[in-house]
């Protein structure tokens, strides 16, 4: 929801970065506010999931230009798990799979990490075992989840349907997800969706990174960007995505020829 | 090599047991395979890193420690060590410094199994001329002949046909003063239909040098199931070499995991026969190492028959300037066809002094086998790394957790639960979670 | 095995032929006069004959091998002539003047040598019974500085780069056979790459063995000056004999910064006999040193002839970001005997090598991989991905993988991987079923096994091989 008066959570002016010497994103401008819901949509390597990942601190990209402030605060300097702390999560496009870790013991460690941080409570196993069973509900995940190793042999749906579970045991500010809706059936497309729009509220922000509009079926955005080239091109709101939906990537480029037409 | 080498050491160690074994008299079969391994160890040398079983394991400095077999004087009881006893395993043998001692022992209530210690096989001889020293061959191997020529006190477990053992047999050995040299010995028999686990555990009360020369036999008669786990935790300064065998038999299943935590250097050889069609064996091992450790794990697994199938997995990790040696060789007879191997060597070096020599071998000898084996030598993942950080851990415990699971992966094998609960903590602890 | 694909492996060896050229050949036997014999006839400087003295001593005090996993009668090096030269007709000055004869082998081997020369622009340094007697193009390589002779021409020519490379990548004292090749080398290739330069064609040597009991001590060196790039072709094939001839080649390769060579072979000596009567033994030693910066050293081979093949082609790769590759395909049938592979040991930080090998056994044959990965402390951040296939037909041949890892630097990434595959009953009824008969299905299938090793060969080698892999098959599987 859009309101005039929330503070600014996220900035982002002119970032430029390079993975590997190549630069990917070439000069991306965007500000978030508490309680929006952004989505960011474009092709396949137009730069969508580099943002998400330069966002969350990933070691192989370099930031070669520009500033990201998260809460006033510098990101770059910040390694990714004090990103974690201060409230940014990234829903993986690809969850990693961890054999030998126990997904109950991983989240727990995860969740009394970021709490301690914060200056919160930690909880005990027993403790954590309650509280963690009752978000689980919300994604109507089954208990047996929590003896398995973080991610191994998990379906497509029910890695997906982990990071939501992460996301909700680590109450971010920001949260990006990065092609969440990539391979869940229509069904596991709902529980998912239904779990982050209840994770959704005034104090928190959300971008969605997609290259369809399916996933906006079910959360709606304030904003709609449309990124291109490691730049985003064009934004708007969430008729946007319909309507790309409907004409194909093309159309934003159609639709600027006519526009420059007609001044 | 025809040559026989002169060795200084064997000659030294042959000569004072001479002095301590009293003449034989009787030739019971026993006896009689103790003189023919002694006349083994006569003509054998301790190997060099010439020998190509032995190029990554320099085990010269054995010969500065030609230490005598405890004397059966003064055996120390302690209370610290109960943490070594499982909640499961009721079957308990315990020897300390290679002595049997029956008062920490608890033989199983369970009468359907015979569990005696190697001394207590006179009444059953005929059980030791059928199966001792069948199996651990001591022409080539001096250890197992010295072993062989000086084994005095071991276990023997036998399960009769169609008897499943519910609780495990646990065979702890405790060394509890540096100096000694001990030579455990190990029988185990199951029967067609048979199924157990038998659990051997070395563990030390002291970090100075001892030296342990163990040899184990197994023998799976058909559609047996034998269900080992090896964990070896001696002192630091201690060397320990190890000898296991396995005879598998028709549809029968041989499932070890080995743990070498402990010793200075720690050489484990293991050799399985899959003699019977359809007989399979699961293979897994980890050495977890660190200071200047070595530990060497020599595998050998023989298809000597059609439809068998065996799976290995070994992981070594090492810290500091530990040095992991892992040699595994596959073997597939011809007309063993149908074989289904899969071995699986991860090596993962936390320091750069760290070392690893690894040496997977395939040799096959049929066409119509599926047979796999790979190795991987490497760091952390950092992919998973990256993954564990956005999730707010901190590099160090990330990296903490992730080699805790590496070697996790083995450890969850054990289905032994008190047990493997103690390995993970103990894993815990050395992988260094806060 | 079904008898219809049994009688396909027993296909006589096609270039078994002897050619009729008169040899001036040495007395048997090695000592240092022998050694003085070879070097006075090919006129040669001081210091050679004092390298050559040198290995015979060398070689005097080691002993032969026996750790590979091959077994062979006792080798009497007594009993082998060590020298054995073409009498050059007359001064050769073009193709047209090459011997009638030799160039008539060359057609019966299926290599029409001008055909070959003028379409797939190879220049073709012929070596026969180890004297060169003709190079082509070596006017037209000149003009770019590029060097292409018969090492004892170069000796002559440029003692200074011989003095400066000979020797330095497999020392005189390496093994037992490097040791003996020191001593007694007759001729073999010389390139030389300067800097800058890319080689505007492949260079290539078709040589085989002709007179008979005359071992084949070849010696080539390619230099690869920095920014040099050169890929080279070698090709051999032998005459049929039941006695078994000695073959052992030393090959060195240098490679200075940024430079290139990627050497490929394709050897079918002649095997022996469906028997294991006869054969070479080909006990080669090649070795490449990645010297410089950014340097690269690809070796490709397919190994289908030999009674016993035991080679590792190498890699050194000391500079820093240099790569080593190793692609090989050897195929044993019959008795024969192959255990190869290579080394890969890196010293230089962020060296990167690939190996790939794939081994095919049929009849009664032995074929075994052996490798050593080897990551030195001061290689940081080096990679290794190796992966070793096997394919067995029929039941009474062996594979064997035998790859040592060691590893010594924590930043170091290796991994090995190996499998076996066959071709079963299934996949040739399938074909069938389809209208393909055995042979094709089998060809397909043993093709498509090597495929990633074909990739890496010059296109026309690659045709050859190709064919050669079917022919060396045939009759193998049912």
């Amino acid at each position: 929801m859009i309101n005039i008066n929330s503070k600014i959570l996220l900035e982002v002016h002119d970032l430029h970065a390079t993975v590997g010497g190549i630069e990917i994103l070439k000069g991306v401008n965007l500000t978030v506010k508490s309680g929006e819901i952004h989505a960011i949509m474009g092709l396949n390597g137009s730069g969508k999931s580099t943002f998400s990942k330069v966002l969350a601190g990933h070691p192989d990209y370099e930031i070669t230009r520009g500033t990201l402030l998260f809460d006033g605060q510098d990101l770059s300097a910040l390694a990714p798990e004090e990103r974690a702390q201060a409230g940014i999560f990234l829903a993986f496009q690809y969850p990693v799979e961890i054999p030998g870790v126990a997904n109950d013991h991983f989240l727990r460690l995860a969740y009394n990490t970021v709490q301690g941080k914060r200056g919160k409570e930690e909880l005990d196993p027993l403790e954590f075992d309650d509280f963690v069973r009752e978000k689980m509900k919300l994604l109507k995940m089954n208990p047996d989840f929590l003896d398995r190793s973080v991610n191994e042999g998990f379906s497509g749906g029910e890695k997906k349907r982990n990071e939501i579970l992460q996301m909700a045991l680590l109450e971010p500010r920001l949260a990006l997800l990065d092609e969440t809706d990539s391979g869940l059936d229509i069904d596991a497309l709902r529980i998912v969706a239904n779990g982050i729009n209840q994770l959704s509220g005034k104090d928190n922000a959300m971008i969605l990174v997609t290259h369809y509009q399916r996933l906006l079926d079910y959360i709606v955005p304030d904003f709609v960007h449309v990124m291109e080239a490691g730049r985003i091109i064009r934004t708007s709101g969430k008729e946007l995505a319909q309507a790309l939906e409907t004409h194909g990537y093309d159309w934003i480029h159609a639709n600027d020829q006519v526009a420059g037409a007609q001044p | 090599m025809n040559m026989i080498i002169k060795d200084d050491y064997l000659d030294k160690l042959i000569a004072s047991w001479k002095k301590e074994i009293s003449p034989v008299h009787s030739v019971s079969y026993l006896d009689q395979l103790k003189a023919d391994a002694l006349n083994c160890v006569e003509s054998l040398r301790l190997p060099t890193i010439r020998d190509e079983e032995w190029r990554f394991t320099d085990i010269s400095s054995l010969r500065a420690t030609p230490f005598p077999r405890a004397s059966a004087a003064t055996l120390p009881v302690s209370d610290n060590q109960a943490d070594t006893f499982l909640d499961e395993a009721v079957c308990k043998l315990v020897f300390i410094d290679g002595r049997y001692v029956p008062g920490l022992s608890v033989q199983t209530a369970d009468n359907s199994i015979t569990v005696s210690s190697l001394s207590g096989l006179t009444g059953t001889s005929s059980v030791a001329e059928q199966y001792l020293g069948r199996l651990a061959d001591f022409q080539e191997n001096v250890f197992v002949a010295l072993n062989t020529a000086l084994m005095h006190e071991g276990v023997c477990v036998i399960v009769p046909a169609d008897v499943a053992v519910k609780v495990p047999v646990h065979i702890l050995y405790i060394s509890s003063r540096k100096e000694v040299t001990v030579y455990p010995r190990c029988l185990v028999v199951a029967e067609s239909g048979a199924s157990v686990t038998v659990i051997e555990e070395y563990v030390a009360l002291h970090e100075g040098v001892s030296l342990t020369n163990s040899v184990t036999e197994m023998y799976l008669k058909d559609s047996a199931r034998v269900n080992h786990i090896r964990v070896q935790r001696e002192s630091p300064q201690a060397f320990h070499i190890a000898n296991s065998s396995a005879l598998v038999a028709k549809s029968a299943q041989y499932d070890s995991i080995s743990l070498a935590l402990g010793a200075h250097i720690s050489r484990f050889d293991q050799k399985i026969t899959l003699a019977g069609e359809n007989a399979g064996c699961e293979v897994d091992g980890l050495a977890l190492i660190a200071g200047r450790q070595l530990a060497d794990t020599h595998t050998f697994i023989d298809h000597a028959n059609p439809h068998c199938r065996s799976r290995q997995l070994h992981k070594c990790i090492m810290d500091d300037s530990a040095h992991g040696v892992f040699s595994g060789k596959i073997m597939v007879r011809p007309h063993a066809q149908l074989t289904d191997a899969r071995q699986l060597n991860r090596n993962l070096l936390l320091s750069d002094r760290a070392r690893v020599d690894t040496k997977p071998q395939l040799e096959i000898f049929a066409d119509d086998v599926k047979c796999a084996h790979g190795a991987t030598v490497g760091q952390l993942d950092r992919e998973s790394l990256f993954y564990l950080q956005s999730r707010g851990l901190t590099e160090t415990v990330a990296r903490n957790l992730l080699t805790y699971a590496f070697g996790g992966e083995v450890i969850s094998r054990v289905t032994v639960p008190s047990l493997r609960q103690h390995l993970e903590q103990y894993i815990l602890a050395r992988t260094r979670i806060s | 095995m079904s008898a219809a694909l049994q009688h396909l492996v027993n296909q006589p060896y096609k270039h078994g032929f002897v050619t009729d050229i008169e040899a001036d050949i040495a007395p048997k036997g090695l000592n240092e006069d022998i050694i003085r014999l070879i070097s006075s006839k090919k006129n040669e400087p001081e210091w050679l004959l004092a390298f050559r003295l040198e290995a015979y001593r060398k070689w005097l005090d080691m002993v032969e091998p026996a750790w590979q996993n091959v077994k062979y009668p006792k080798i009497d090096f007594q009993d082998i002539s060590y020298y054995s030269a073409p009498k050059p007709k007359k001064k050769l000055a073009s193709m047209d003047e090459v011997d009638p004869e030799l160039l008539r082998t060359f057609e019966k081997l299926g290599v029409p040598m001008h055909e070959r020369a003028a379409l797939a622009g190879v220049a073709v340094d012929v070596i026969f019974d180890s004297v060169s007697v003709a190079t082509t193009y070596k006017e037209k390589l000149a003009e770019v500085g590029i060097i292409f002779c018969s090492i004892s021409e170069a000796v002559h020519k440029y003692p200074e780069l011989i003095k400066q490379y000979l020797g330095t990548v497999v020392p005189p004292g390496d093994n037992y056979y490097a040791a003996l090749n020191s001593a007694v080398f007759t001729d073999g290739s010389f390139c030389f790459i300067p800097r800058g330069v890319k080689c505007p064609m492949d260079l290539s040597t078709y040589f085989r063995i002709n007179t008979e009991e005359s071992g084949q001590f070849e010696r080539t060196l390619i230099i690869a000056e920095a920014g040099a790039s050169v890929s080279y072709l070698e090709g051999c094939t032998a005459p049929r004999f039941d006695t078994n001839q000695l073959h052992a080649a030393v090959v060195e390769l240098v490679a200075l910064d940024d430079a290139d060579i990627k050497y490929s072979t394709v050897q079918n000596w002649y095997a022996g006999d469906e028997n294991g009567v006869g054969g070479i033994y080909n006990f080669v030693t090649k070795r490449g040193l990645a010297k410089g910066r950014n340097s690269r050293i690809s070796w490709t081979q397919v190994e289908t002839g030999s009674a016993i093949t035991w080679k590792y082609p190498s890699c050194i790769l000391r500079g820093e970001n240099s790569v080593g590759e190793f692609y090989s395909v050897a195929v044993t049938n019959h008795h024969q005997q192959a255990d190869t592979g290579t080394k890969m040991i890196h010293i230089g930080p962020n060296t990167r090598s690939t190996i790939v090998s794939k081994g095919i056994s049929a009849g009664q044959s032995n074929s075994s991989y052996r490798g050593l990965v080897r990551i030195a402390p001061t290689a940081r951040n080096a990679r290794n991905y190796s992966q070793c296939d096997s394919m067995l037909i029929g039941s009474q041949c062996g594979a064997h993988t035998f790859p040592y890892i060691q590893v010594q630097n924590s930043s170091a990434q290796v991994e090995h991987e190996a499998s076996t595959s066959k071709i079963g009953e299934d996949q040739l009824f399938y074909f069938a079923q389809r209208g393909i008969g055995a042979e094709e299905a089998v060809s397909m299938i043993i093709n498509g096994f090597c495929k990633e090793v074909f990739q890496q060969l010059p296109l026309e080698f690659a045709v050859e091989a190709t064919k050669l892999l079917s022919f060396k098959l045939e009759g193998s599987v049912g």
